[in-house]
């Protein structure tokens, strides 16, 4: 078989005073921000091609972060116990930081925005609050838990919100109160949830080495599969659709498995473990708008695998270990963080098994970055 | 079950110490000792009470002890989930501090603190297990002798603290340190006012390294026991001249902890097997077992075997039989 085309020929690189821990995109591609172990959060501009660094160094980390999906807002949060947010002004613009929200529950670490508009799911100890971007503020109402909270995800159409904790996995909806929370067990804790794009399939990995799966909005009975080489600490759904369910990728210890569903029974998902990488596997992500998985591992390199588990490239980060990634929303720029500070940007052409369906519908701005004030 | 070894050497795993202690018995002026103290070390502390310790410093967390039970509820199998959350993103800051001190609250059994960082997989790769520190209040202890966290506290430490000697007689710190020998023959026992212990006594002191000498009291293995404390958690020490059989061992220890795993806290052991030129050393917190061959036994030691069980209502006759049964 002759060697894939490479698919990435060039990168971007700069680097941070820590370890980065988490990296996000907004929905049009024209911001990307990344936050550090020790407190930095950057951001970078492209359309001005510029960066900034919207909080220095600090003493204490930041481990969440994204914009929200209408482009307004930039929350961030870790170990400070605030809740922090900008007001994104558009490119060339500084964003306006807002007072830091307190929520008085310790370290955060969860969070998510809602697909649409402006509103922010927040693991806040045992309870999940929520931060309205049309109010302006946290809403009085919040979700408890009997545990910390440790994970949360809403459903592609906004109607839903997942939290984990040891224990259960809760849904409810968040605009009917009125609505009885769904309590899913577990057994044990989830530690990375994620809804399948469109909406039927609830993902949870869990400390104990397995993965869960509800089929039908939840509404079923959930699936487990056991046997990991350790827990699952992260995951991703592909955001094509398969042909009963679409691909799921998880990673546990040094490897990442790919998931397909063969048939409706239970023993109808198969796995595909990719063994390559020498080191904890601590992200795994899927190019928008394709079947590109990207792995991202302590041993210092990220992996892009095609939809059929095959080994497209192997991406190397000098030496330090890969601690996040992120595909930009047009699914082919990726960014990875290392743990020494460093990251990378790296615009990937798509090989052609993973070319094989449309475009989603969304409009995607085709230009690239550009290398304006990031290259080495 | 046998915890995994981790794959990491020891240098590069941050060690932590784990600080015990019934209320009132001067965890928190420790504490502060530690973080001010000029020891060179750049120290991370967790606390379950926030707030107590007087000093500002980033590195001081606040962590609200939650267990996990990881296994149908088994006591064995419960772990610290605070911990693996806190610690899991804590390490990301791992240039900014060289040893990290978890303190529990006054009534935590320690078990799950220690498991946490055997059965974690990302924290048995990242840290190693330094010590448990516990500190005696001695003004008050007897009134919290039956206390089952107080016992569990003594049974599980590696070095405990006699705290407060300016407020008791020496007769009677004699007694406490007499019976506190009884529950745990292997802990380092030091008298301290205000806790003024040494730092390189409770800081660095590498309990858990498996290839540390069994460092029991002299006095306690000599001793026929006679039971005077009528605790629940006491401890048995045997010592054998004739070789052991190695898989006769094993699967009297097996047996053991998986009958009676809760009741049996720590055990340490040195042992010499039959045909081997070399010590195994062996130690179990609960049902996590760990043993290794060590070193070649020099020319100036006996050979022998040194075994200790600490745990709850032990019954030291069958003990003694069941491991009497493994000479070779």
């Amino acid at each position: 078989m002759a060697p894939p085309q490479a698919l990435v020929q060039e990168r971007l690189c700069g680097t941070c005073g820590n370890a980065i821990t988490t990296q996000a995109w907004s929905a049009d591609g024209e911001f990307l921000a990344m936050a550090t172990a020790g407190g930095e959060l950057l951001l970078l501009d492209f359309r001005a091609g510029c960066e900034e660094l919207l909080r220095g160094e600090r003493d204490s980390s930041l481990d969440v972060l994204g914009f929200s999906p209408d482009g307004r807002f930039l929350m961030a949060a870790g170990q400070s116990g605030e809740l922090l947010l900008w007001e994104m002004g558009g490119t060339g613009v500084r964003p306006m930081a807002f007072d830091p929200v307190p929520l008085q529950a310790g370290w955060l670490d969860a969070a998510a925005w809602r697909p649409h508009g402006a509103l922010l799911a927040l693991g806040a100890g045992r309870r999940v609050r929520l931060w309205d971007g049309e109010a302006r503020a946290l809403r009085e109402e919040s979700q408890e838990l009997e545990r910390t909270v440790l994970s949360v995800a809403w459903s592609r159409d906004g109607q839903r919100l997942a939290a984990a904790c040891h224990g259960e996995v809760l849904l409810w909806r968040p605009d009917d109160p009125g609505d009885l929370p769904q309590r899913c067990a577990t057994g044990s804790a989830g530690v990375a949830l994620g809804w399948s794009d469109q909406g039927t399939l609830l993902a949870s990995g869990q400390l104990d080495g397995s993965l869960m799966l509800w089929p039908d909005g939840a509404a079923g009975r959930g699936w487990q599969f056991s046997g990991f080489p350790g827990k699952v600490r992260s995951l991703a759904w592909c955001d094509q659709p398969g042909r009963l369910a679409p691909l799921l990728a998880v990673a546990s210890t040094d490897i990442a498995v790919l998931w397909s569903q063969q048939d409706r029974g239970a023993k109808g998902w198969k796995p595909e473990p990719l063994v390559l990488h020498e080191g904890r596997v601590n992200a795994v992500a899927f190019a928008p708008g394709s079947s590109l998985l990207a792995s991202a591992s302590s041993d210092g390199t990220v992996a892009l695998w095609d939809g059929r588990g095959r080994l497209q490239q192997l991406l190397e980060g000098d030496g330090q270990g890969i601690t996040c990634l992120s595909w930009r929303p047009d699914g082919r720029h990726l960014v990875a963080g290392g743990d020494q500070g460093q990251w990378w940007l790296w615009p990937v052409s798509l090989p052609p098994s993973a070319r094989s369906r449309p475009q989603p519908s969304r409009p995607q701005p085709s230009r690239p970055p550009r290398s304006g004030g990031f290259a080495p | 079950m046998r915890s995994a070894p981790s794959t990491a050497p020891d240098r590069d795993r941050l060690p932590v110490t784990v600080l015990t202690g019934y209320l009132g018995s001067g965890k928190t002026t420790l504490l502060n000792r530690i973080l001010t103290h000029e020891h060179g070390l750049k120290v991370a502390v967790i606390v379950n009470e926030f707030g107590e310790v007087g000093i500002d410093n980033q590195l001081v967390i606040d962590a609200d002890e939650e267990i996990f039970e990881m296994n149908n509820g088994c006591i064995c199998c419960t772990v610290r989930g605070d911990l693996i959350r806190i610690i899991g993103n804590l390490m990301k800051r791992r240039d900014r501090f060289d040893h990290l001190v978890i303190e529990t609250t006054g009534l935590a059994d320690p078990a799950p603190v220690i498991q946490t960082f055997f059965v974690d997989e990302d924290l048995r790769d990242q840290l190693r297990l330094d010590a448990v520190v516990t500190l005696v209040d001695l003004r008050h202890v007897e009134q919290h002798w039956e206390s089952e966290e107080v016992q569990e506290q003594l049974a599980f430490a590696d070095v405990l603290l006699l705290n407060k000697t300016d407020l008791v007689e020496a007769e009677a710190l004699e007694a406490i340190r007499q019976r506190t020998r009884a529950i745990n023959p292997l802990a380092r026992v030091i008298a301290t006012c205000r806790a003024d212990a040494a730092m390189d006594q409770i800081l660095g002191v590498g309990a858990f390294e498996l290839e540390r000498a069994l460092e029991i009291d002299p006095e306690f293995l000599a001793s026929d026991h006679d039971h005077e404390h009528d605790d629940a958690v006491s401890s048995v020490a045997f010592i054998e001249e004739r070789p052991m059989s190695y898989r006769k061992l094993e699967r009297w220890i097996d047996g053991l902890v998986s009958e009676r795993g809760p009741d049996l806290f720590r055990m340490k052991g040195i042992l010499q097997i039959d045909g081997e030129s070399h010590r195994y050393v062996f130690q179990s917190v609960h049902m996590l077992i760990d043993s290794a061959r060590d070193r070649p036994w020099r020319a100036d030691e006996t050979p022998r075997t040194d075994f200790v069980i600490i745990g709850r209502d032990l019954d030291e006759p069958a003990l003694r039989a069941g491991f009497e049964a493994c000479v070779a």
